[in-house]
């Protein structure tokens, strides 16, 4: 499999990481190293534009799926992310402190969010999408996009 | 001997209906218009984006200073493609990041954090200005 999925919608190209996992908001987990690591998708950041600041929760907190793990304000609107795994933050994204564009410039790489500390990942993972699903799913939020344009 | 510089040229972003490309356009107009009138001129991105003659002479003939209302930094582009000289490149957000409680909001009229926000840019457009005039700031992209 290649390393992306894309589409492109209207003017717009998308691409879906095939090495990890997402919830439908747009949320990607990939355990790297014992830990997982969240952070948004290509086409979260590009509909939400480009961020202002980027509030994550701190290190230590305790998430539960669902549970609020980021708050992201851009030029255009402010968004609540909520948290695609079961675990308890270790490190938060140093970026997101002094430079939270990395978002938009590498959703997949140095934009990603927070690093936790998961009791079960391949329990976690089995609950959320794989990157054919996400794809699926996000192209239909795109081409809804589209047609308020 | 360096050649003094008569005149600093602005170029804000066009954005309609976006509150940063709104903070853009009022602090060049706060620039342009109140706080250094004699020593720049606006030139509208709109009329470098159409080829206008007079304004591409301009951006070739004076430094500008470019006030970009989002990343796709349409100002700086486009007076880089009429053979301008940039002498600093603003971005509205990256202001705001530095005045986090100035969110700008409204679009036809700008809120009251979004028009301090203006004021505080035009500012620091101003010490970039004087410091062109006075030489004491040079010519080289931000």
């Amino acid at each position: 499999m290649s390393d992306f999925l894309e589409t492109t919608v209207d003017k717009f190209t998308f691409k879906v990481a095939t090495d990890r996992f997402y919830n439908e908001e747009g949320v990607w987990a990939k355990e790297e190293t014992g830990r997982v690591r969240i952070g948004l998708s290509d086409f979260v950041q590009k509909r939400s534009g480009d961020v202002a600041f980027a509030e994550i929760k701190t290190a230590g907190t305790v998430l539960a799926v669902g549970g609020e793990v980021a708050i992201i304000e851009t030029i255009k609107v402010n968004v609540t992310y909520t948290s695609p795994v079961n675990g308890k933050i270790v490190k938060v994204n140093p970026a997101m402190n002094n430079a939270p564009e990395t978002i938009n410039q590498d959703p997949y790489g140095a934009g990603w969010l927070a690093e936790l500390e998961v009791a079960n990942w391949e329990e976690e993972c089995a609950k959320l999408l794989d990157p054919e699903a996400y794809f699926k799913i996000m192209k239909g939020q795109a081409e809804e996009e589209a047609k308020k344009l | 001997m360096m050649e003094k510089i008569q005149k600093v040229i602005i170029v804000p972003c066009s954005g309609i209906g976006k509150p940063y490309g709104s903070v853009s356009r009022e602090a060049a107009y706060e620039v342009t218009e109140n706080l250094r009138p004699g020593q720049t001129r606006l030139v509208p991105l709109a009329l470098l984006v159409l080829g206008d003659d007079k304004s591409r002479s301009f951006v070739v003939e004076y430094p500008a200073v470019t006030i970009d209302g989002c990343k796709l930094g349409c100002a700086a582009k486009m007076v880089q493609q009429s053979g301008g000289t940039i002498a600093q490149e603003f971005a509205v957000l990256d202001v705001y990041r530095r005045y986090k409680d100035l969110k700008p909001q409204g679009i036809a009229e700008l809120n009251e954090g979004g028009q301090k926000l203006a004021r505080v840019l035009a500012e620091e457009v101003t010490a970039v200005v004087d410091g062109l005039m006075t030489g004491k700031q040079g010519g080289e992209n931000a």
